[in-house]
């Protein structure tokens, strides 16, 4: 099979939520001697994009949005030790990412992740119901640009304002950008609160976290 | 009999002033049976809002029907909304589900404006079946808040109603099957289970259909007994495709269908980005009168105008529609943004149907009470066409 087959399987494999094929291709991919970071970049990972492509043409919904995140996910898990070994391919930023205190959704957060990933984005996951102070512990474990609050209720939402606090009052709020995401985020409301930005769309928020690792960085180089 | 009830109602009975020709409870039957009303009936779902609006805490309150009960009544009274909504949390629908000394890891309180954070009872789809199969629920009702709170605060805002005259009804929610099947695991588990698991998803469904038939039962004797009129279903299926409504939308359809023999004013929530789909199948089901529907699905590009007029074409001379402003401007947004939201709503609507202005989903905790009064403003000042 050649190299342009397997890939477009790969991202097929997505597309078409195929769970339990997707390990035996990323496998045989790589036993062909194709490269863990081609395998993500331009199998896995362009299927996702064309995922949210049909999303947003209202071919797809939302479950099987999801589903094929998790079939991303399970070929992402094999190459991703990998990558690491080899060094990995050019990142456009880090992040880290939580669904706030208080909020045990991520319907949106799992779509997220893998939507940011697959645009080049290193993602740290903390996991939902995240304590302000874990994501002060993580801005200083992981060193990320951004910083990524998934609230899925008007009312977890709120808790933006208290989570920016703490993580100013630790002295960490110049070194990273704050956004918000989830249904009921709004970009004002959010940015009243302290964040930077909120979207409720995970291929928007893409060129949102583009513009604000952009900003951060100038700001970087200025001081 | 309760003390909480006849003090607000030796305050308030006879002592009104009249809002316009009609009562609200004329007012809101009227919308609900396609009539002209005297005015545009307004009724947002006040839920935690109504607490802290009366100057209560949750904390406060968690455990204290009276005083639930009193926060409802005293926001009624002061803004003159046309229904009110009873209080439910979460605990109240699926404490049943769990065995008594493991109910506090599910339940978190964590502030005096916040929702009750609760953690799934089941993680997998096998787990859940089995819940339902056990008959957990029947196991552990006694002692639950669903017989300590839930019961008596709604029996308590029924007298309120009945005492009053039925000058002002009172809506209880009911959750329906799907609501159920997606709260007891979480949302998010559920939906790709409906995808990657559909055989038992189907199990799991036909098992929460049955609990929550049986439950309507208990329903239709409070309505015989207490005078319940108003009904709220609580639809799932919010994050469901148009797949997953021809699969497994029959559970909800059913579940309808007996329901409106059941009640004379029956309505469905949707909150959420509301499916095209999911929209045309709510006026098919026939019976319900009225549906407090939300945004427009992710993929629709439409404005809010659009959006409202394309909803109340589908609607006429169907359904009432129920919507404005969204949850989240009345929470983010000023009175002004309420406002233009509300007229933009009922411009949109009122050609094709009648409208009840109501946000598609609970007003916030956190909204400020000029939002809520300036939706409450708008909605009285529109002059009826």
């Amino acid at each position: 099979m050649e190299k342009a087959e397997r890939l477009q399987k790969l991202a097929q494999a997505v597309l078409e939520m195929d769970v339990e094929g997707i390990v035996p291709l990323v496998e045989d991919s790589l036993a062909a001697g194709l490269s863990p970071v081609e395998i993500l970049a331009e199998g896995l990972s362009a299927g996702m994009r064309q995922v949210g492509e049909r999303f947003k043409q209202g071919e797809i919904f939302m479950p099987e949005v999801l589903v094929s995140c998790d079939v991303y996910y399970r070929g992402l898990e094999i190459l991703r030790p990998l990558i690491r070994q080899t060094g990995g391919g050019p990142v456009r930023g880090k992040m880290i990412i939580g669904t706030i205190y208080g909020d045990i959704h991520s319907v949106g957060k799992d779509v997220a992740v893998p939507v940011f990933q697959a645009a080049g984005y290193d993602v740290i996951d903390l996991g939902v119901d995240v304590p302000d102070e874990r994501f002060v512990e993580a801005i200083r474990e992981y060193e990320p640009d951004i910083v990524g609050l998934g609230t899925y209720m008007t009312s977890t939402f709120m808790h933006t304002r208290e989570t920016v606090r703490v993580i100013e009052q630790a002295g960490l709020r110049d070194r990273v950008k704050i956004i918000c995401g989830g249904p009921a985020v709004d970009p004002a409301a959010a940015r009243r609160m302290g964040a930077d930005d909120a979207s409720d769309d995970a291929w928007e928020a893409v060129g949102k976290l583009d513009r604000l690792v952009e900003e951060l960085r100038a700001a970087r180089r200025s001081v | 009999m309760s003390e909480i009830v006849d003090a607000w109602v030796r305050r308030l009975k006879g002592k009104l002033r009249p809002i316009g020709e009609m009562t609200h409870w004329e007012r809101m039957a009227a919308a609900f049976e396609l009539r002209r009303s005297d005015l545009v009936p307004v009724a947002p779902e006040l839920d935690y809002w109504q607490i802290t609006y009366a100057g209560y805490s949750h904390a406060e309150i968690y455990n204290d029907v009276d005083k639930t009960t009193d926060a409802c009544i005293r926001t009624w009274a002061d803004l003159r909304t046309d229904a009110i909504w009873m209080y439910v949390d979460i605990s109240h629908q699926i404490e049943n589900f769990i065995p008594p000394e493991k109910r506090p890891e599910h339940f978190v309180h964590r502030g005096d404006k916040d929702y009750l954070l609760f953690k799934p009872v089941a993680k997998t789809i096998d787990e859940a079946i089995e819940l339902y199969e056990s008959r957990a629920y029947e196991r552990y009702l006694e002692g639950s808040r669903a017989v300590t709170h839930y019961v008596p605060h709604m029996l308590q805002l029924l007298e309120f109603q009945e005492k009053m005259d039925r000058i002002v009804p009172v809506i209880v929610g009911i959750a329906t099957p799907s609501n159920y099947a997606e709260t007891l695991v979480e949302v998010q588990q559920f939906v790709r289970w409906t995808v990657t698991e559909p055989k038992k998803v189907k199990r799991y469904l036909d098992l929460a259909l049955e609990e929550r038939l049986a439950a309507l039962d208990f329903y239709a004797e409070i309505a015989r007994k207490h005078g319940l009129h108003f009904v709220c279903l609580f639809g799932g299926a919010r994050t469901w495709g148009p797949r997953q409504l021809r699969e497994f939308g029959y559970a909800d359809e059913i579940f309808v269908q007996k329901a409106v023999k059941l009640f004379p004013y029956v309505f469905w929530h949707i909150c959420g980005h509301n499916l095209p789909e999911a929209m045309q199948l709510l006026v098919q089901w026939d019976g319900i009168k009225a549906v407090q529907y939300d945004m427009p699905y992710y993929s629709q590009k439409l404005s809010w105008p659009e959006w409202c007029e394309s909803v109340a074409r589908l609607f006429a001379g169907k359904r009432c529609a129920m919507n404005s402003p969204t949850t989240q401007t009345a929470c983010h947004g000023t009175p002004e943004d309420v406002r233009r939201m509300v007229r933009e709503f009922l411009d949109a609507t009122l050609p094709h149907t009648t409208a009840v202005v109501m946000p598609g989903c609970e007003v916030d905790s956190y909204s400020p009470v000029e939002n809520v009064r300036a939706m409450i403003e708008e909605a009285r000042r529109k002059p009826l066409p």
